[in-house]
């Protein structure tokens, strides 16, 4: 007994992890600086942005972690209420970033990095607190939501990139009788659907006009363009794939990326994705068309998040090199070449063909309820996906469908209380 | 005539459940020695060539090893401190008449009934304070403490079964409390040591609600949690993530295969008076 | 001091027992409770609110609707898989009761389910039931059937049967074995005087065997209830947190999940830890309740024999 006793003593002393003593002590001068984020995939490329970094500041070095994306908000918010939060954090945008800098948890940037100055307004909203006005973050990516084609398909097809909704329509007839998918668009899972309202409805509800009405609360979610808009999204059910209700995401990327669909409505962030698992896929990029030639288009654009630095770090001074360096052009380009991403700093050029396509067909308008309407429960997202599920899948109409989201949003959207 | 249609049909139905229960599993089996072309293109013929990259892949890259290797190490240190707690505990409340005896067997006793997830948010907050988050005893501890109300009741039933006798016998003989236990009472319920550690043997193994909650590292992972993070990452790879499940499933599936005696009298233990 | 110790050795066998069950299960059962009489910010504690929480729950747009949608699907999971398993599942223990070395080789396939965990079911399933290239989809066209192709698990009105019935499917090898065990529980001599008596088959199950089994019925019925209304692993893994399509799917526990700890594909905050504990209160009484009455039930059948 006495053996077995010491045994478990024994194999719950060597259970007992050891990482969560991290040795703080280290070379003399050396400053380590803790550094989380979500991007589980990019964890090589950031080993290099940080190396790079390490070229010009060798006594600061920073221990790059990784949450899994669905975990990051609760860990790092539990964290900060428990003082134990990193020095550098990777922050969601808008409404995902505005509660832990309401709380006091993170340091504004306005004054500390004159490089934001050159950020253009709206990449900047991304990482400002409404409350105060302040910046919070130096963003790092944006995302365009628009249609991505199969270029080598389209050629041969004989198709061209559709100048008006019903040419729009045509070529989606046209594939279909080719024995192809024209959309890979499914509903399966609820957030694809609000790619998909985000690369098609603008054009229909008006891009940056509507956006400002709804926002300042002087138009509603039941409004005559919220109708058309989502009656155009309808309109492209019969291009879906087969069965589209049971499609989920990952199916959408297989049809695209195995060149069984033409065309997808989705974020530019899946081109690098598609390059990975069939780099000969062409992708060319495309915003939706109007009625006519001279209706205005829109794509949606985002801001994915930025870097920020936690009020109680200890070394601000050299945290603030680092995220310095994160603005800068040279950290921009890496960021792209290394990730696909389109890089938020101003001035950087996607190298890759495709992403450069997107930027130079873009019309951006801010993406509309990631960008204003997640700053409460139910965010505007969750009504948004889920009540478009139901549409899609025949179940609810139009009218029911948007007086859901106004209801949803209502509940704690001030502008609509009035 | 009509008696021997009827066991013809009753035969053809327990065929066809057969085939459904089993049928599955084979394809997932077969699946995991094909390339991924292959699934979609010929989901129920045999693998043109049996090849174990998938699995070779499955537990390099994708860190299978490490998790296959977390979640024996957690299910079995949870076992070690199951078994030492609950036999202790059940022998005190079966051989010893308290005060609280039967107010502390109840108290055991309402736990099966009662499942510790809907006590989440605070054991969270818990292992938080604990500084247990992220650490392989947070999911240890856990398991064993919900091990505890049935493992407490297997347990009393065995040691009730003992006759008082031997123990006195040995408390004659000059043999403390402690060793009375440790030498005649241990040795005598080794079968039900079997049956506790079988019957909480495959929910440990197959949890993932609280490694989920607690387990942030990859290092840390057990391999239902793994499993989770592999297929986001490799949702398009259908033969590795066959091949993932194939290693997830297979330690259970062998260790009914070797001992379905031991796990059938455990499962059934709780479930029938007798 | 040392005469105490000997007076009360009990004390010390019962100690780690008692540290670690009261430590980690009690304890947080009972804060539950507790916690869900106070407002939150995250996982910090606020102020005392009273019954506000669950009022939030059981009355208040958002919560309200989808509260009463997860019960409902969760008492429709419980009997779709208690009717299942009292018919079909009783029959087949039945069968497997014979003594025939055929019977053994269909238990051990029945039971193989029961081994594989909820993840690798979820998955599993989810690649065969993919409308495009899953197994099922291919196995109808092959045999000619391809209008029934249908996207079950992304229609609302076929996702929560698709998925009671793969939950189903790796359980009910379970109940088949725990009734097989009450069946042989039942003596021999029972039937065979019935048989003496010139009783029937029929006669023998509905006046014998039914009555004697009934306790086992019951027994298992309380545990599938337990089980079923804590379902989360194949709603999760095949559904997404919040139940898709349309909330079809959602559970009680991907409901309290959620409202617990969020979901970043809707910029959900997570942490409504009031609220999220009010629905695990609630959901406590309700399998409080089913199991007291449940066991009730059980001892008033139970005949001595």
């Amino acid at each position: 007994m006495k053996k077995f006793i010491l045994f478990l003593t024994f194999l719950v002393l060597v259970l007992v992890p050891v990482t969560n003593v991290i040795a703080a002590v280290g070379e003399k001068g050396v400053i380590e600086l803790d550094f989380w984020s979500w991007r589980t995939e990019d964890i090589k490329a950031y080993q290099k942005f940080i190396s790079e970094f390490n070229k010009e500041y060798p006594n600061i070095h920073i221990n790059f972690t990784a949450y899994r994306n669905t975990e990051y908000n609760t860990i790092l918010a539990t964290a900060l209420q428990g003082g134990m939060g990193p020095d550098i954090i990777q922050l969601r945008a808008y409404g995902g970033m505005e509660p832990l800098a309401n709380a006091g948890f993170l340091l504004p940037l306005d004054d500390k990095i004159p490089e934001l100055e050159n950020f253009p307004e709206y990449v900047l909203e991304g990482a400002t607190s409404r409350r105060d006005g302040k910046i919070y973050g130096v963003p790092f990516a944006v995302q365009h939501v628009l249609v991505l084609y199969n270029k080598r398909l389209f050629n041969e097809l004989h198709l061209e990139t559709p100048k008006t909704w019903e040419e729009f329509l045509n070529t989606a007839e046209k594939i279909k009788n080719a024995g192809y998918i024209p959309f890979a668009n499914g509903t399966k899972d609820a957030w694809t659907l609000e790619t998909l309202f985000g690369g098609v409805a603008p054009t229909f509800y008006g891009g940056d006009e509507f956006y400002e009405a709804v926002v300042s609360g002087e138009k509603t979610f039941e409004s005559e363009e919220m109708k058309r808009a989502l009656e155009k999204i309808l309109e492209l059910r019969p291009y879906l794939p087969r069965n589209y209700t049971g499609v989920g995401y990952t199916d959408m990327q297989i049809m695209f990326a195995q060149e069984m669909a033409v065309m997808w409505v989705a974020g530019s962030y899946e081109i690098g994705t598609i390059k990975q698992m069939n780099p000969a896929v062409e992708i060319g990029a495309f915003i939706v068309p109007g009625e006519t030639e001279d209706t205005p288009a829109y794509s949606s654009i985002y801001v994915d998040g930025s870097y920020g630095i936690n009020a109680d770090c200890k070394y601000i001074e050299e945290a603030t090199k680092f995220i310095r360096f994160t603005a800068s052009q040279k950290f921009g380009q890496m960021f792209t070449d290394e990730l696909a991403q389109i890089s938020a700093v101003p001035g950087v050029e996607p190298t890759d063909k495709a992403l450069r396509e997107v930027v130079n067909v873009a019309n951006p308008t801010p993406f509309m309820m990631l960008t204003a309407f997640r700053y409460g429960e139910p965010s505007g997202s969750t009504l948004l996906q889920n009540e478009l599920q139901a549409l899609m899948a025949g179940t609810q109409n139009i009218e029911t469908t948007l007086r859901k989201i106004q209801q949803g949003i209502a509940t704690w959207y001030e502008p609509f209380k009035k | 005539m009509t008696k021997k249609i009827l066991v013809v049909l009753n035969y053809m139905f327990l065929t066809i459940l057969a085939v459904i229960s089993i049928y599955p599993i084979f394809i997932m089996f077969i699946s995991s020695f094909k390339t991924t072309p292959e699934i979609f293109f010929n989901p129920f013929n045999l693998p043109k060539k049996w090849n174990f990259q998938n699995f070779i892949k499955v537990w390099n890259e994708a860190n299978f090893k490490v998790y296959f290797l977390n979640s024996v190490l957690i299910t079995i240190s949870s076992l070690i401190i199951l078994l030492f707690c609950a036999s202790l505990a059940a022998y005190a409340l079966a051989k010893f008449n308290f005060k609280f005896n039967n107010l502390v067997f109840m108290i055991f006793l309402a736990g099966i009934m009662i499942p510790i997830r809907l006590g989440i948010v605070p054991l969270f907050i818990l292992m938080r304070d604990l500084n247990l988050l992220d650490t392989r005893l947070s999911l240890i501890f856990t398991y064993s403490a919900s091990g505890m109300p049935m493992s407490v009741f297997l347990f009393t039933g065995f040691f009730k079964t003992i006759p008082s006798e031997l123990s006195d016998a040995a408390r004659v003989d000059g043999c403390n409390e402690f060793q009375i236990f440790y030498k005649i009472m241990l040795p005598l319920v080794r079968p039900a040591l079997a049956t506790v550690a079988l019957v909480n043997f495959v929910p440990w193994w197959n949890d993932f609600f609280f490694p989920l909650l607690f387990i942030r590292s990859d290092s840390l992972k057990t391999i239902q949690l793994g499993m989770t993070i592999f297929f986001g990452q490799y949702m398009t790879d259908w033969a590795s993530l066959f091949a993932g499940m194939v290693i997830a499933s297979i330690p259970m599936i062998i260790l009914y295969l070797l001992m379905s005696k031991q796990f059938i009298s455990g499962l059934t233990a709780g479930a029938v008076k007798g | 001091m040392k005469k105490w110790i000997q007076k009360h050795p009990y004390l010390f066998f019962l100690l780690p027992g008692v540290i670690l069950y009261g430590l980690f299960m009690i304890y947080p059962l009972v804060s539950a409770l507790g916690y869900s009489f106070f407002s939150w910010d995250g996982f910090i504690r606020k102020e005392f609110i009273g019954f506000e929480n669950f009022r939030k729950v059981l009355r208040e747009y958002p919560y309200k609707e989808k509260f009463w949608k997860a019960l409902g699907h969760n008492a429709k999971f419980f009997l779709t898989t208690f009717i299942l398993q009292t018919t079909i599942g009783l029959y087949i223990a039945i069968q497997l009761n014979k003594e025939k070395p055929v019977m053994e080789f269909f238990q051990a396939v029945y039971f193989l389910t029961y081994t594989l965990s909820m993840v690798v079911v979820g998955f599993l399933w989810l690649l065969l039931l993919n409308p495009n290239w899953g197994a099922v989809s291919q196995f109808l066209s092959l045999i000619g059937l391809e209008k029934w192709v249908a996207p079950w698990l992304g229609q609302e009105s076929t996702a929560l049967n698709t998925i009671i019935l793969i939950n189903f499917w790796r359980w009910f090898g379970y109940p088949v074995l725990v009734f097989k065990a009450g069946l042989q529980s039942i003596p021999q001599e029972l039937n065979e005087a019935a048989i003496v008596d010139g009783a029937n088959k029929w006669h023998l199950f509905r006046y014998i065997t039914l009555p004697l089994l009934k306790p086992t019925i019951i027994m298992v019925t309380i545990l599938t209830f337990i089980w079923d209304f804590n379902a989360f692993e194949l709603v999760f893994v095949m559904q997404g947190s919040s139940g898709n399509p349309h909330y079809s799917t959602d559970l009680l526990a991907t409901f309290f999940y959620r409202t617990a700890f969020g979901d970043p594909t809707t910029g959900a905050a997570g942490g409504n830890i009031g609220v999220a504990s009010a629905i695990a209160v609630v959901m406590l009484i309700i399998i409080g309740f089913a199991s007291y009455f449940g066991i009730r039930i059980m001892q008033k059948s139970e005949i001595e024999y």
